[in-house]
């Protein structure tokens, strides 16, 4: 992948914090971990693209794992947030795990294959289970972007 | 051991609503299916991964008008490889409208026969 981690997921957009019980929130939750981090200029746009494509089926991919994402030009540029839930978020997922791992990926309109290169490329590191292990055992953003940057190609 | 090339019609590519009932499709039948990009465009390794699988699927990256290669194995390969391609190359019927969410209709509700004035 032509990203560069730290720009893709800096450590601003990483949290271990324990994210709100409920999806639509913590899709919310995410999203403002970017707008703090000064890459949204149109909040609301950003998360209304997060809940149409959420709308049109679940983002939970199975494995504990959910990738909400948009195209929008609420954002300045492709960005990552990520954020780990201990309880486990119902994601209405296939395989009827909850969502531990969270990624969102907000991607300005028109690169649409930034869009999907960086969902498949993000899916296909989390397909190694010591890549999910790894992310479960870190214990910082800079341990969460370290495993992601050693995995995603 | 069955195989076949499918070209991917939605505009969404295998990926969204098509990819969702493709692994649906592929949790239905009785059989291990798995599912390679041909056409790769991020994906050089073409290693085909479990269709069943969501994150596996989602992997793939493939896009519209790429195509897939399908391989099943087990008694219903056949059947499975047919509803699989045919979920592959509907395109995706217009906009659902501005219904709230899963407005999937239920078609025709049949009026009884007898019923008519």
């Amino acid at each position: 992948m032509d990203y560069d981690i730290d720009r893709l997921l800096p450590t601003a957009q990483i949290t271990l914090e324990e994210p709100p019980a409920e999806k639509d929130e913590t899709i919310a939750f995410l999203l403002d971990l970017v707008v703090e981090n000064d890459r949204v200029n149109d909040r609301e746009n950003a998360l209304e693209a997060l809940r149409e494509r959420e709308r049109e089926t679940t983002t939970g991919v199975g494995k504990g794992i959910a990738i909400p994402h948009a195209q929008t030009d609420g954002v300045s540029e492709p960005s990552v947030a990520f954020c780990r839930s201990e309880a486990g978020l119902d994601f209405d997922s296939m395989d009827e795990q909850p969502a531990h791992l969270i990624f969102e990926i907000l991607v300005p309109e028109g690169g649409s294959d930034d869009h999907l290169e960086i969902l498949s490329s993000l899916s296909r590191s989390l397909m190694h289970e010591e890549v999910r292990e790894g992310l479960y055992d870190a214990e910082s953003p800079e341990g969460i972007q370290a495993v992601l940057g050693e995995a995603i190609d | 051991m069955a195989e076949r090339l499918v070209r991917v019609v939605p505009e969404a590519g295998l990926h969204a609503r098509p990819a969702s009932e493709f692994v649906q499709t592929a949790n239905e039948h009785d059989c291990e299916i798995r599912v390679a990009a041909v056409d790769s465009g991020g994906n050089e390794e073409d290693e085909p991964v479990d269709a069943s699988s969501m994150l596996g699927v989602t992997s793939l990256g493939v896009g519209h008008d790429e195509r897939v290669k399908l391989i099943a194995e087990g008694e219903e390969s056949e059947d499975a490889l047919d509803a699989l391609e045919e979920v592959l190359s509907t395109p995706e019927n217009g906009d659902s409208g501005e219904c709230d969410g899963d407005s999937e209709s239920e078609g025709n509700t049949s009026k009884a026969n007898g019923e008519e004035e």
